[in-house]
């Protein structure tokens, strides 16, 4: 089955770090957005529907924390589950991730295995059967 | 309190590196500053985020460039022989972004810290004295320094 995944962090390694990793864990068919910062992801929502969101909370121009307020007052893409992928995790910030409406959390640094249990979390398994044309690619995570 | 946000850090500097870059890391138990103004002469990108919370200050990271390319390729699974500038200057703000978010978790602080986005700077502007830690890697040495305010 193929998902619509958008990608939210200022750093360009990472976007494709965390889009490599989701390929290789089988999600292949997907189709990746990516926004530098939470403005820019706002403006990518209006116009695509998206199954999920991974975000980064210290971005330039708008946070994670005010892009998640900002979906979630949303009325149209309020039910789409916004996931945080950021250093900042003490107990306080995470609480204050989820009462602002995040799904989930995950700390940098993070394992392949920990992005996949994430997707399997809010998408369901992928189907191992399906054209992975990237397959190929080096991942040695 | 330096010497226990040094310790933070030098774990996180090993979690980070090998998570995320596959690299296993050692400190060197040499005089840091001597070893830092060798490191400044090299050809070298360098990058700080600033942090505020119960104690604030900035983190310093300064990666030799031959090296950079090489955790980038690590980083991005990829050969670097093609890696631009955006690649390699991303990676770098990148590693000290997670670096230092990692090493201030450690700390259980009451309130979150509130970090600022990487910046580049000059590997001239890395700073010397107290505060430094040296970092052995399967390459060049690298260097991250903590100044508090």
């Amino acid at each position: 089955m193929s998902y619509s995944i958008l990608i939210v962090d200022d750093s360009l390694p990472m976007r494709s770090v965390i889009k490599k990793t989701i390929r290789a864990a089988g999600y292949g068919q997907s189709e990746f957005l990516e926004a530098a910062n939470g403005k820019e992801a706002l403006k990518l929502l209006k116009n695509n529907w998206v199954d999920m969101v991974l975000t980064d909370h210290n971005m330039p121009v708008m946070n994670g924390l005010d892009f998640i307020r900002a979906v979630k007052a949303d009325a149209i893409i309020k039910t789409i589950p916004v996931v945080v992928i950021s250093t900042e995790g003490n107990e306080s910030r995470v609480r204050e991730f989820m009462d602002s409406g995040a799904a989930g959390y995950l700390a940098k640094p993070f394992t392949a295995e920990a992005i996949r249990d994430l997707i399997v979390k809010f998408l369901g398994e992928a189907s191992y059967d399906e054209d992975y044309s990237d397959s190929n690619e080096n991942l040695d995570f | 309190m330096m010497k226990t946000i040094l310790t933070a850090m030098k774990i996180s500097i090993s979690e980070v590196m090998e998570t995320m870059f596959f690299l296993p890391v050692e400190y060197s138990e040499r005089l840091a500053a001597k070893e830092v103004k060798m490191l400044k002469g090299k050809q070298n990108k360098a990058c700080c985020l600033d942090f505020c919370g119960d104690f604030s200050g900035t983190v310093y990271l300064l990666v030799p460039s031959r090296f950079l390319r090489e955790m980038a390729e690590n980083f991005m699974g990829e050969p670097g022989d093609l890696f631009g500038d955006e690649i390699l200057e991303g990676t770098l703000t990148e590693t000290v972004n997670m670096m230092s978010g990692n090493a201030l978790r450690k700390l259980n602080a009451g309130s979150p810290f509130q970090l600022t986005v990487p910046r580049l700077i000059p590997g001239s502007e890395f700073p010397e004295g107290e505060g430094s830690i040296i970092v052995k890697t399967t390459g060049p040495e690298m260097a991250v320094h903590i100044t508090l305010q």
